[in-house]
């Protein structure tokens, strides 16, 4: 009989991994070296956090006296830090403003990009142009200061405004949306229009629900990139300390600590206020990541092979 | 005719006005944030004041461009955001193939190892810029984790970050970008591996090939269209991505191999000795640069590899 698909697929996948013919001495060492070698990608990739959070577990002057990594906290196990960050009121602050700042942006960034997909989806005179206009603003765009004063002249300046409007979506995330819309059968949206739903019916009950992954992961993008945002913060409210997100307090925290632990009697606690916060603000998206990262390969992959 | 065509438009609108009324947001969205800074470009030919705004600032000419491209700085910034985008663009761009490969490599029965280090690869991706820039600094300060075992190697114990010496900043720019990116961007190709028609290294293995004349006779020629892909794609984003990690490491001392295109254009808009006509002119260079890049790539793209992104 002949083997099946399967049956030579598992085979044939055996031969990849060197598995027929016997296991040879060599396969056996490079199976262990390539084992290795990833052990040792791990390592590398989760030792600077592990680190971080290592230290921030830390006796403060221990922690001051060590050098090197830590693989283990110093001295003993001690939590100042993260009291101190939780007694800090414009950490709190900050991390209320950074959470506002994710949800409204968020929020106003799906609507253009759900909106703006769904119509660039649909067969309209128009269309080409309307494609060409998001396009263009991918190739070209006026830099740092002309935006600025684009930012300024609507009086964003100093306001949540500036962090929560300009940055909230990008055209690539329009146009994978106009993708997704797509994909959705044609005859369904048209069986939907003929018991005679109107347009925002049919965008948000029938084909938003059949986008399937692409929705999710320009959703997902949209709040790591606002989770991580400091830039528009730092030159639009630099002075308003009241808005600053997470992201600049740890900017303005590491860079504070740099002098501090200059002077004559330093003050330890302020050391591992540092660390929490990076935790702080780093624990959030490790811990929700194992439950979007299926999507988000998923969503890399098509993009990949789309282009 | 063109009755026509006037019809056809009138019957189209008649029939997608709701849908044009919807994307009317949208369009001023993209007008307002996007497109009025592109007219605000002007303000690089002006000799640019706050007060008098684009409308009623002197125009110059090209003398912004003139003060740019004849300053001192400027041949050394040129310098250091090629080699960092060259840097990146080789090594950061192979480190991610070899991972990948590497990943493929293990043995089917280390499925479970595989995912679990595969997953823990790509999570400095979402790591946000300020913390992997503090990261840095704390590994690579006078008494870092790195700078520990470099001087284990016979390096000078020191603060790396504050070293002017010419590759010192390149490589820790390109290392910070690798670490960041390497599993990430290992994802398309681990699938791209995973995807190919494994009769192929059957047929090889009982044709006596070993594992390394596998990878450079299937597994490599099979995902050259990828990679060129992927190459050309990234050739045409290189001058747009990562540098505001330069603009959280640099300090004075090292700018002479810091300062970048983008560190610049931010320093001279704001900084005490900001000019804004200057940073327009460095800004409309940049996107000037990032543009013809971006066409080149995609050019290219559709030639050789049959995809594009425009």
């Amino acid at each position: 009989m002949e083997p099946t698909k399967v049956q030579n697929r598992i085979r044939a996948k055996r031969v990849h991994s060197g598995m027929v013919g016997g296991h040879s001495v060599a396969d056996e060492i490079t199976d262990v070296i390539i084992g290795l070698i990833l052990l040792g990608v791990a390592f590398i990739c989760v030792i600077p956090l592990w680190h971080v959070l290592m230290a921030s577990l830390s006796d403060g002057r221990a922690l001051l006296a060590h050098d090197g990594a830590l693989l283990l906290p110093v001295g003993k196990l001690n939590f100042e830090g993260y009291k101190l960050v939780f007694k800090d009121s414009a950490i709190l602050k900050g991390y209320g403003n950074t959470l506002l700042y994710v949800v409204c942006a968020t929020s106003i960034g799906m609507c253009i990009n759900i909106v703006g997909g769904y119509v660039l989806s649909r067969k309209t005179a128009f269309r080409p142009f309307m494609i060409i206009m998001l396009m263009f603003t991918m190739m070209f765009n006026g830099g740092l200061i002309p935006t600025y004063n684009v930012i300024r002249a609507l009086g964003f300046v100093g306001t949540r405004w500036s962090l929560i409007i300009p940055g909230c979506t990008m055209a690539i995330f329009v146009i994978m949306l106009m993708n997704a819309f797509q994909s959705v059968p044609e005859s369904t949206l048209e069986s939907a229009a003929i018991d005679g739903a109107g347009h925002f019916r049919i965008m948000l009950q029938v084909a938003l629900p059949q986008t399937g992954g692409i929705t999710v992961v320009v959703l997902l993008n949209t709040v790591i990139i606002q989770w991580n945002a400091w830039f528009n913060a730092s030159i639009y409210v630099t002075n308003k300390r009241d808005l600053w997100p997470l992201q600049l307090w740890i900017r303005q925290i590491v860079a504070d600590n740099a002098n501090i632990l200059q002077g004559a009697s330093p003050d330890y606690d302020r050391l591992l206020i540092q660390y929490a916060v990076i935790m702080a603000a780093t624990i959030p998206i490790l811990v929700a990541f194992p439950f979007f990262q299926k999507k988000l390969e998923a969503g890399v992959i098509t993009g990949g092979v789309k282009g | 005719m063109k009755n026509r065509a006037h019809s056809l438009l009138k019957t189209d609108f008649r029939r997608n006005w709701v849908l044009y009324a919807m994307f009317l947001p949208v369009a001023a969205y993209f007008l307002v944030f996007y497109y009025a800074p592109m007219v605000g470009v002007s303000i690089a030919f002006q000799k640019f004041n706050m007060r008098r705004g684009i409308f009623g600032s002197d125009w110059v000419g090209f003398d912004n461009f003139a003060t740019l491209f004849s300053g001192d700085t400027f041949p050394l910034v040129m310098r250091n955001t090629s080699v960092i985008a060259l840097l990146n663009l080789t090594v950061g761009f192979v480190v991610p193939i070899i991972l990948a490969i590497v990943f493929s490599e293990l043995r089917d029965s280390a499925k479970a190892y595989k995912r679990t280090v595969q997953t823990i690869s790509y999570m400095p991706f979402f790591v946000a810029a300020v913390v992997t820039t503090s990261l840095v600094k704390e590994f690579l300060g006078a008494s870092g984790g790195l700078t520990k075992i470099l001087s284990f190697f016979g390096l000078e114990q020191q603060n790396w970050l504050a070293n002017p010496k010419p590759p010192v900043f390149w490589i820790i720019m390109c290392a910070t970008e690798i670490w960041q990116g390497m599993g990430y961007g290992a994802i398309v190709y681990v699938a791209a591996i995973a995807s190919i028609n494994g009769d192929l290294f059957e047929a090889a293995a009982i044709d006596g090939a070993n594992r390394w004349k596998r990878l450079w006779r299937i597994t490599l020629p099979s995902i050259t269209p990828l990679i060129i892909m992927m190459l050309t794609l990234k050739a045409g984003t290189v001058l747009m991505t990562g540098f505001d990690k330069a603009l959280l490491l640099y300090m004075p001392k090292t700018y002479d191999v810091s300062d970048v295109l983008y560190t610049y254009t931010y320093r001279m808009a704001f900084s005490a000795q900001a000019d804004y006509g200057l940073s327009a002119a460095s800004g409309l260079f940049q996107s000037a640069i990032n543009t013809t890049l971006l066409l080149a790539s995609n050019y290219i793209s559709r030639k050789v590899a049959k995809t594009s992104l425009f």
